[in-house]
């Protein structure tokens, strides 16, 4: 019964911390302005990947930096030995961690998505059935990427050291680990791609969350 | 509860550190309602004791039990009884204390319909109450010091592990937090804490260890530690006059030393086995009888710094 406390407790931090405030206000920001600077010439489906494709980048990005850095600093403040010292287990402090910005972070990339597709809308009212059927992609492309990079910087927090060498290892190899159960599943061609980012998706995050559960149990405070 | 029941029985524990031993196959036990008082010098040990207890670290070797648990292995179910304060304390800064409180409150498994007037109840004992939605952030160091008793006490633990929680407080909130450990004491909560503050350990302590280089040196009751530190009891006598007589009083029997302080100031070390008390109307008549004017006369008590710095020498702490 303690998990969803936990969660709460953990939303209630990120979703006015400076990252996720950043993130509500950069992210709607950048998707109007990419709607309204690139000319739609490759079509509505083209722009609105591009968007996803950058939107999330950046949230990607950010959201597993910011999950490592707040585990590390929550280690080395020593914020964990106060939780643990009571009757809960360990994973679900990691668990809604991982959920708290995985949650908000796509939260902010949804509400983007969603303005891109009003100015789309607004522009091109006649092809707003096609706007939608083309929102599928770039979305579970979103939901897949995040999962992925939230998991890593998750790992990264319970393993690394220092908050410097956490923040270098996310930024450098995390946004690679992301996008490649998603560039697998394109070329590897079996069955239908978005399916199969999914599935790949799920279970690259499942054993990244696993190995961060496993060596934050095994973990001495 | 039997008070005789071993709350804490921690037996033969060893931790290593690399090449350090940290801790040398370390044994004591802990009775219900018993203040333990664990004292040593920095990077004796004391912590790494108290994160094995509460399950933040692992030790190697023999057994480790609260309130009948076994530790590590049942630490969900005896952490229910533990009340703990860390000796570096962390809070989520972006929580105002109620918030705070009432998370950890909650988890401990306190009622969710109490914990209001219980974090009042509390707060209010430690001066905090006007701060209750102030940020963590803006605190100072005292009052996170403050709020780390507080958590502890939060859900009414049988057992309180305080890794020097007096550091840090102001002198009214130290006096306030050890009148309070005392009263919990009284009622049957039993307590461990680990200060280097020798004169809160004196004020608290019914049981005291002393731990060095991961050792346990000494443990007992304070009137036990010096008894084993003093060979000869003392009586300090101070005279208002003094006659050319004086020296009568080292033929009374039991008396083995004078020690002169001044003209004035005497200290008599006597034997141990014999009677102090018939030695003081014997050194009283002594002096009258020899025109002598007493002033004041009194046993003397090794001090709680002179007893462990005996035990420290003795334990090849001090090179």
């Amino acid at each position: 019964m303690n998990f969803p406390l936990i969660l709460k407790d953990e939303l209630n931090g990120f979703y006015k911390s400076w990252v996720m405030i950043f993130l509500w206000v950069g992210l709607p920001v950048l998707a109007i302005f990419i709607h309204i600077s690139v000319p739609n010439q490759a079509g509505v489906d083209s722009l609105l990947f591009l968007t996803a494709l950058i939107l999330t980048s950046i949230a990607s990005l950010l959201s597993s930096a910011m999950l490592a850095a707040n585990i590390i600093n929550e280690k080395d403040t020593h914020v964990y030995n106060l939780f643990l010292i009571r009757p809960i287990k360990r994973w679900q402090l990691i668990i809604s961690k991982f959920l708290s910005v995985y949650i908000c972070v796509s939260i902010a990339l949804i509400i983007s998505i969603l303005i891109g597709i009003t100015i789309d809308y607004i522009e091109t009212p006649y092809l707003f059935e096609f706007i939608l059927e083309s929102v599928k992609s770039p979305l579970i492309m979103i939901f897949a990427i995040m999962l992925i990079s939230s998991a890593f910087g998750t790992l990264i927090g319970v393993l690394s050291p220092s908050i410097v060498v956490g923040v270098i290892i996310v930024i450098f190899i995390g946004q690679y680990v992301s996008y490649i159960p998603t560039a697998l599943s394109f070329l590897l061609n079996i069955g239908d791609p978005l399916v199969m980012v999914l599935v790949t998706s799920f279970i690259t995050a499942a054993v990244l969350l696993g190995i961060a559960i496993l060596v934050f149990n095994r973990k001495q405070f | 509860m039997n008070e005789n029941i071993d709350i804490v029985r921690f037996q033969n524990i060893s931790k290593r550190y690399g090449q350090l031993l940290a801790l040398n196959n370390v044994s004591f036990s802990i009775k219900k309602g018993e203040i333990f008082g664990y004292v040593g010098p920095n990077g004796a040990g004391k912590t790494t004791t108290i994160k094995i207890m509460v399950g933040l670290l692992r030790g190697s070797g023999g057994s480790l039990f609260i309130n009948g648990y076994k530790m590590p292995e049942q630490k969900e179910l005896a952490h229910r009884f533990i009340g703990y304060t860390p000796q570096q304390i962390g809070f989520h800064k972006w929580k105002n204390i109620k918030q705070m409180l009432t998370t950890f409150g909650i988890l401990s498994g306190f009622d969710k319909n109490l914990i209001d007037s219980r974090i009042d109840e509390l707060l209010t004992i430690f001066n905090l109450i006007n701060f209750k939605n102030m940020k963590i952030s803006k605190l100072s160091g005292g009052m996170i010091q403050k709020l780390g008793v507080i958590q502890a006490l939060l859900h009414k633990p049988s057992l309180l592990i305080l890794d020097e929680p007096l550091s840090g407080l102001d002198p009214e909130s130290r006096f306030q937090t050890k009148k309070l450990l005392k009263e919990l004491s009284e009622n049957g909560t039993t307590i461990f804490f680990s200060s280097h503050i020798l004169s809160d350990v004196q004020d608290l302590a019914t049981k005291i260890c002393i731990l060095d280089w991961g050792r346990i040196l000494k443990i007992g009751s304070l009137d036990e530690l010096k008894n084993e530190f003093t060979q000869e009891n003392q009586i300090e006598v101070n005279l208002s006059k003094r006659s050319e007589k004086f020296g009568e009083i080292s033929k009374i029997d039991g008396i083995l030393r004078i020690i002169e302080k001044s003209p004035e100031k005497i200290i008599l070390n006597i034997e141990k086995a014999k009677n102090s008390d018939e030695i003081i109307n014997n050194i009283i008549t002594t002096l009258l009888e020899n025109d002598c004017k007493i002033r004041s006369i009194s046993p003397v008590s090794p001090s709680i710094d002179e007893i462990y710095q005996f035990y420290l020498r003795r334990g090849g702490g001090f090179q």
